[in-house]
């Protein structure tokens, strides 16, 4: 992706608190075997986490990802803790998580003396996961995030996205040229004088 | 339904049913002769079309393991998946989005109208755009194409394709059109009028949209002549002592192999497995494969110069809702050497839905972070193109056999090679320049260049030539060096020309059908 003329935003306070609601997330799509696409990098995922650990996970998803204007901190409590149950069946690559978390600290803590989730600049904190991002703990946790933000029905409506329409007719009467800082297209009679002779 | 004998050895056996192949198997039928289809995916109808891009992704796409090499995109971001085809029942045709552009005269005559170029492979293909015309105009009626040849009008305007075409009339481009479309503006052939469902390549789920899955293939079967074998993948094409294919062995859903014998053979799998089946068909006669006594097969691989671009306009556009590919700006497709580069590219307006803009916005192990989810955030006001241009051919572009590696049936896995020339460096910028000046001029504040799809439209390689020492086939898709064996598919384009390659696929299917049968008819083979 290059950005041309990019004018980036200050972002807001991250969401804090309680929430609103469970987050709905399909683990099933989050298994998706989607390998072919999505390049090389093999799924690996750890057992339980301690505290300290945990408080890690949620903090790189979020860096991950981060939508602090559209979506509360429990969306993505429920990523970490698909992340977290995914590992439960598999000890070899649990210790592979575990690690690659501990990496991520000790990274934030030889670059700034610090835990990585006591760091403030978001910007500093993304420079610490860029280090990770080809390791497969990393690819592992960020598809899942992955799956469950843009392939997720429930969120798709804050991003402005209304996903299937074959239901509701399509969308040909809901909206598919209906916006008005550009002039409308042809009218039908124009179009067919278009195509005869 | 029709069943054939496996020792029917007076069928034209087909391979794949998808723009070329399903198209031969109906236009045969027409003119009375029998064939039997292998295809190596499933069963599909418009009920199984669902409006998710990931589940119809899984459904239908072809996952058979294939690698991607050299020094495109693919090789890193796409490493098992070079190209994004379909397997089942009408092939590519299923999710294809439906732009049908014919070729222009310059595009059929590369050579003479560019010369030798470096590094490239360029060649003449052996017919013209004025041979072609009227098989065009065939194809457009066949496949129910909006414009003058039809009648039909071209499709409304969707949002997208509004910001796209406002700011080509602000920067003064004139070839701008929400057509030529293989999509019922109105209802036509027994198929209703498009509903601007969205989802176009994840396959028309009401059957508004050409393909062979809902026209050719049950046209086919109904006429009683042709038999279309699902989960069938073709391992082998038999020949005699004579150097003449006379049957291909196949794999059912079990793995069983059976052998269905043929008086004519027509591969059409698209262009990995064309050539991959040839030369995993090599013998003792033939030990580089069958019909390669060029060295062409497998060679030349073209997928077109591409990029995906979107502008984030000051106001909401909405561009899933409607057609996904809503217009087309051909302003420059030329040939204009002083831009630096060879050939021309057209602008197609494309939207994405969510999960897929947020898998190709930075496809790849970094596409993530502050700017990425910044740019998802801004997905309701993007509109955006897929910008296609002339694929110069590289002999060294190709597909070639994995040395050790087998799939499920045991025959070497495929691996694309592709290496961009610099022609595509030249043209890749022009195309990204273009389309930001069409939409800075409307307001857009910031714009996405991102890199290629794993490829979609797929060329070259068993191209066709005049002469036997350059190309695999001749005009008519009959391989040089056997009589009975044809290519029906995208394989055998000599060069890539700057459209989508499927109006041009079924004019020489049709052709190529019409030349079989005066071909059989008078016993030549
Ligand atoms: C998302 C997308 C959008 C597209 N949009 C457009 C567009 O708007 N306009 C356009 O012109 N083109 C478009 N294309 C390209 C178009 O789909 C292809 O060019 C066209 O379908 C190719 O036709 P084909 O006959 O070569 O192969 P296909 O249509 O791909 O058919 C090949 C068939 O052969 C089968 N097969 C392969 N090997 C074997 C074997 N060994 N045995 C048995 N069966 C086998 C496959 O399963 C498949 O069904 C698009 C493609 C994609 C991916
Ligand atoms: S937009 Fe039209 S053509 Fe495309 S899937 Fe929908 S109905 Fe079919």
């Amino acid at each position: 992706m290059n950005i041309r003329f990019h004018r980036q935003k200050k972002s807001k306070q991250d969401h804090i608190g309680v929430s609103r609601r469970m987050f709905l997330m399909t683990t099933a799509m989050a298994g998706v075997t989607t390998s072919a696409m999505l390049g090389s990098a093999t799924r690996s995922l750890a057992a339980p986490l301690d505290a300290g650990q945990d408080a890690t996970l949620l903090r790189m998803v979020q860096d991950i990802y981060p939508h602090p204007d559209l979506l509360e901190v429990s969306h993505y409590e429920g990523i970490a803790a698909t992340v977290t149950t995914n590992t439960e069946a598999d000890a070899a690559t649990a210790k592979d998580l575990r690690d690659g978390l501990a990496r991520i600290d000790a990274q934030a803590d030889a670059l700034f003396g610090m835990p990585y989730t006591e760091i403030e600049d978001p910007d500093a904190r993304e420079g610490v996961l860029r280090k990770f991002q080809h390791d497969g703990f990393f690819q592992g946790v960020r598809w899942t995030a992955y799956f469950a933000i843009y392939n997720n029905v429930d969120v798709w409506p804050l991003f402005g996205y209304q996903g299937s329409s074959v239901e509701h007719g399509g969308y040909i009467d809901r909206g598919f040229s209906d916006i008005t800082f550009v002039p409308q297209g042809p009218t039908l009679e124009e179009r067919m004088a278009a195509v005869k002779g | 339904m029709t069943v054939f004998e496996k020792t029917d050895d007076s069928v034209v056996v087909i391979i794949g049913s998808g723009a070329g192949g399903g198209t031969v198997a109906n236009e045969l039928a027409k003119k009375g002769i029998k064939s039997v289809v292998l295809e190596a995916g499933k069963r599909l109808d418009s009920s199984d079309m669902e409006n998710d891009e990931w589940t119809m992704f899984q459904k239908i796409s072809w996952l058979d393991k294939r690698y991607s090499a050299g020094g495109w995109h693919g090789s890193v971001n796409h490493p098992t998946l070079p190209a994004w085809i379909v397997k089942g029942y009408g092939g590519s045709t299923v999710h294809w989005a439906g732009v049908a552009l014919r070729f222009k005269e310059f595009e059929f005559k590369t050579r003479s109208t560019y010369g030798a170029v470096e590094g490239a492979n360029v060649e003449d293909w052996p017919v013209s755009l004025e041979e072609m015309t009227p098989w065009y105009e065939k194809a457009e009626m066949k496949m129910g194409v909006t414009g003058k040849t039809t009648g039909m009008p071209h499709l409304p305007w969707n949002n997208g394709f509004r910001v796209l075409a406002e700011g080509c009339r602000r920067t003064g481009r004139t070839d701008y059109n929400s057509g030529p479309m293989a999509i019922n503006s109105v209802e036509n052939d027994d198929r209703p009028a498009c509903q601007q469902i969205g989802f176009c390549m994840q396959g028309c789920a009401i059957g508004a949209k050409w393909s062979t899955m809902v026209t050719e293939l049950p046209r086919a079967e109904e006429s009683g002549l042709c038999e279309i074998r699902t989960d069938a993948m073709a391992l082998k094409i038999e020949h005699d002592a004579s150097g003449k294919v006379t049957g291909v062995l196949y794999a059912d859903a079990e793995g069983n192999q059976h052998l269905q014998k043929a008086r004519v053979v027509c591969v059409a799998g698209n262009s990995i497995e064309s050539p991959r089946l040839l030369l995993n068909s090599a013998s003792e006669m033939f030990p580089d494969g069958l019909a390669n006594s060029s060295g062409q097969v497998g060679k030349n691989y073209m997928c077109h110069t591409s990029t995906g671009i979107y502008a984030v306009m000051p106001e909401k556009v909405h561009m899933f809702r409607g057609t996904s590919v809503a217009g087309i700006v051909g302003d420059d497709v030329k040939h204009e050497p002083a831009r630096g580069f060879n050939g021309g590219y057209y602008l197609e307006f494309l939207s994405l839905g969510l999960p897929f803009m947020g898998a190709f916005l930075e496809p790849g192990n970094t596409g993530w972070g502050r700017s990425f989810s910044r740019a998802m955030e801004q997905y309701d006001h993007m509109s955006g193109v897929w910008a296609l241009g002339e694929d110069l051919a590289q002999e060294q572009n190709g597909v070639t056999l994995h040395g050790s590696e087998v799939d499920q049936h045991g025959l070497p896995v495929p691996i694309v090679a592709k290496t961009p020339h610099n022609n595509d460096h030249a043209m890749t910028a022009h195309m990204v320049e273009s389309t930001s000046q069409i939409y800075e001029s409307v307001g857009a504040t910031d714009i996405y260049e991102l890199p290629p799809y794993p490829a979609s439209h797929n060329m070259g390689t068993n191209r066709m030539h005049a002469d036997a020492d350059k190309g695999v086939v001749n005009a008519y898709g009959q391989s040089h060096d056997i009589d009975n064996l044809f290519v029906s598919d995208g394989s055998q384009f000599t060069s890539s020309g700057a459209c989508n390659p499927t109006l041009t696929i079924v004019a020489l299917a049709i052709r190529q059908a019409e030349y079989i049968a005066q071909e059989m008819n008078a016993q030549n083979i």
